[in-house]
């Protein structure tokens, strides 16, 4: 039922939605990440459809900034990656801290394309704080979608955080309209800092 | 847009029934149908029709099939069991009849799709617009049609008004339609669909939209049949007249409770919320809701603002509608200088002008007369909750009365709460019958002024707020 769609597909197709997510790359040495990071502090990713969750297996490694870091994490991660084969080694722009947000699309079989808004981590779990609307969505739905959450105040803390998520979600709504194959959609978490924001996981289920 | 949802008006007001599977039995639903037809005083012609082919059936002509009668049909009501449906259809298309209801059950409820999908073939090639099947029927006081098989002495029937009533259920369709007559507001069409074989929610959605009796709509769904239609319809619907929705089956277990029931693909609830919320649909999540907004919907104004006014002739109730206010959103009037000064005239000394305002537990008629008056014209107070606890040594019959005056001539929208027992229930039935809705607690009137502020307000976004003038006036009865 739907495939996830390549990471790095899924990256340059949203990012004609004007929806960015953080710079990334796949590597195939040590070498290609260390030039990537540039110096900065990069994240590295293991990518294989047999691991769904990265983090909880040990799979995402963090804060690594100089060449010895990046030589080691890469060693470790192919490691991990002969059980897992197929895999692929993505690394990505470390992020910042700040509030976590989740975006998520899905196709309902009578109403078509849902859009949904939620605060990230395990919050979305727990708490189930999130609002649902049909797409194409309005400047005003996506308001409301904001201001029927009880977390509207974490995530609102930053002021400037309201126009973010607002134009977000009419992006991923125009997205979800326009590309009727993707039948799930996920961005999660999306970090707010700074006045502006950083998807840090995509993930695209083609129907 | 009109031609592509079928027009239900020859079903809701036929010149002609044919009635298959009419019978001398008085057990058999046929019966039934036939004899309510006879009692509601249906004025145009009916045709009983029974293969076994007696000559008379309630004192009228019999036929054996519809192809008999060789006269124009408009409606053809089949209830007979559902393996002799198709033929029967079959024949109806042969005959021209202008449109069916199929009462039978039998069909994709139970898990028969074959069969249901026979008679989805059937009515699309002779283009017939098709009720149910596994449905009560239609309703319609003012052409006096009563499709429905239920005992006329077992449920009480509503007087005419301005709310037209959907219900996929027929139990929730014949259960509310007795308390509909309870609660005292007037009703113009029920339309009970069944499994939305043909004529589907979009449909009735539409047809009901620009129905001019209708100023009110109820709708009990368990799931739609085209999502997409439904919006479509419901984006013009919901700005032309309330729609206030139920959907049954939104935890698991009712979904697949609603499942087996009418076999419609539900969705999950989440979407349906969606939709609800978006597209200015009235969620009522439980039946006494539903009433409770069908009553102020149906006879007070519309109002965006929210300042409300509460007087009172107790003390204790007064605080809990304070409370209500609050938390259904909606916020309490401070009075202007002037009224608060014209009432220090009118009301006791001990009476203080701060919201709510307790007039005192012997407040009588010209209490609550004065009070009204000063409050429906004040500028700071955008709608009243009028507390009478028919209780209290002052309240009286006229307290009902002056009650009455105001809140059918007020421009504001006017709530009565009014718990009790015999001697308050009179007087409740009294007020409603006349156009002002009475709630059994501050609770359930302050949710359905906010219902009404929160509809308001998306008539207003959605740029249709001058239909106003029809909604701000307030309707009389038309009782029967």
């Amino acid at each position: 039922m739907g495939s996830l769609m390549d990471y790095m597909k899924a990256y340059n197709l949203l990012g004609k939605y004007k929806i960015r997510a953080l710079r990334a790359a796949y590597v195939n040495s040590a070498k290609e990440a260390v030039d990537f990071a540039k110096g900065k502090m990069i994240v590295m990713k293991l990518i294989s459809d047999k691991a769904l969750h990265k983090s909880k297996s040990g799979l995402v490694k963090l804060s690594l900034s100089n060449p010895k870091e990046i030589e080691s994490a890469f060693a470790e991660l192919t490691k991990k990656g002969n059980s897992l084969k197929p895999y692929k080694v993505l690394v990505q722009e470390q992020i910042v801290s700040g509030t976590e947000i989740i975006i998520g699309g899905n196709t309902d079989p009578q109403f078509g394309k849902l859009i949904l808004l939620g605060l990230g981590g395990i919050y979305v779990e727990v708490f189930k704080d999130v609002s649902v609307r049909v797409c194409p969505i309005t400047d005003y739905d996506a308001s409301e979608m904001i201001n029927g959450l009880k977390s509207k105040q974490i995530m609102l803390q930053d002021p400037r955080n309201e126009k973010i998520i607002k134009t977000l979600l009419i992006d991923v709504s125009n997205f979800l309209v326009k590309n009727q194959n993707i039948a799930e959609l996920d961005l999660n978490p999306i970090i707010l800092h700074d006045g502006t924001y950083d998807a840090v996981d995509l993930r695209l289920i083609e129907e | 847009m009109a031609e592509k949802y079928y027009n239900l008006d020859t079903m809701l007001k036929p010149k002609s029934v044919a009635i298959i599977g009419a019978s001398q039995s008085p057990e058999k639903v046929g019966h039934i149908i036939m004899q309510n037809y006879l009692n509601v005083g249906y004025g145009g012609e009916i045709y009983p029709v029974n293969v076994s082919g007696n000559d008379t059936i309630l004192g009228r002509k019999a036929y054996k099939s519809v192809l008999d009668i060789k006269k124009p049909i408009d409606l053809a009501v089949i209830a007979i069991p559902a393996k002799f449906v198709p033929q029967s259809l079959e024949e109806c298309g042969k005959a021209k009849v202008k449109s069916v209801i199929i009462v039978s059950s039998g069909f994709s409820e139970v898990g028969d799709t074959a069969l249901q999908d026979q008679i989805v073939s059937i009515a699309k090639k002779y283009a017939l617009p098709v009720l149910g099947p596994n449905c009560l029927g239609v309703m319609d006081l003012r052409s006096r049609v009563d499709t429905m098989f239920l005992p006329t002495f077992k449920i009480d029937k509503p007087s005419i008004g301005g709310v037209s009533f959907a219900s996929q259920s027929g139990a929730v369709g014949s259960t509310v339609l007795d308390l509909i007559s309870h609660e005292n507001f007037g009703l113009s069409k029920f339309i009970s669909y069944g499994n939305a074989a043909v004529i589907d929610e979009a449909d009735i959605l539409n047809y009901l939209a620009h129905d001019p009796d209708t100023r009110v709509i109820i709708f009990y769904i368990e799931g739609v049949k085209r999502g997409k239609k439904f919006i479509e319809v419901a984006k013009e619907a919901t700005k032309i007249k309330p729609v206030i929705i139920i959907k049954g089956g939104i935890t698991p277990a009712g979904s697949s409770a609603a499942h087996s029931h009418t076999a419609s693909l539900a969705g999950s609830y989440a979407a349906y919320e969606a939709v609800f919320d978006q597209f200015g649909f009235i969620q009522a999540k439980s039946l006494d809701d539903m009433l409770y907004f069908a009553k102020i919907f149906e006879a007070q104004p519309l109002t965006t603002k929210k300042r409300v006014a509460i007087i009172t002739n107790g003390g204790g109730v007064g605080v809990l509608a304070a409370d209500s206010l609050y938390l259904n959103g909606l916020e309490m009037a401070e009075l202007s200088e002037n009224a608060k000064k014209i009432l220090r005239k009118a009301m006791p000394p001990i009476v203080n002008m701060a919201m709510p305002m307790d007039m005192g537990g012997d407040a009588d008629d010209k209490r609550f007369g004065a009070a009204i008056d000063v409050l429906s014209k004040d500028e700071n107070v955008d709608a009243l909750m009028i507390i009478s606890l028919f209780q209290t040594p002052g309240a009286d019959s006229r307290v009902a009365a002056t009650i009455i005056k105001y809140g059918t001539e007020s421009m504001k929208p006017v709530v009565v709460v009014s718990p009790g027992g015999n001697y308050a229930e009179v007087h409740n039935n009294m007020m409603e019958s006349s156009g002002v809705p009475v709630y059994p607690s501050p609770e359930d009137a302050a949710k359905a002024l906010a219902a009404l502020v929160k509809y308001s307000e998306y008539r207003e976004r959605m740029g249709s707020s001058n239909a106003k003038n029809k909604n701000n006036k307030k309707s009389k009865r038309d009782n029967k």
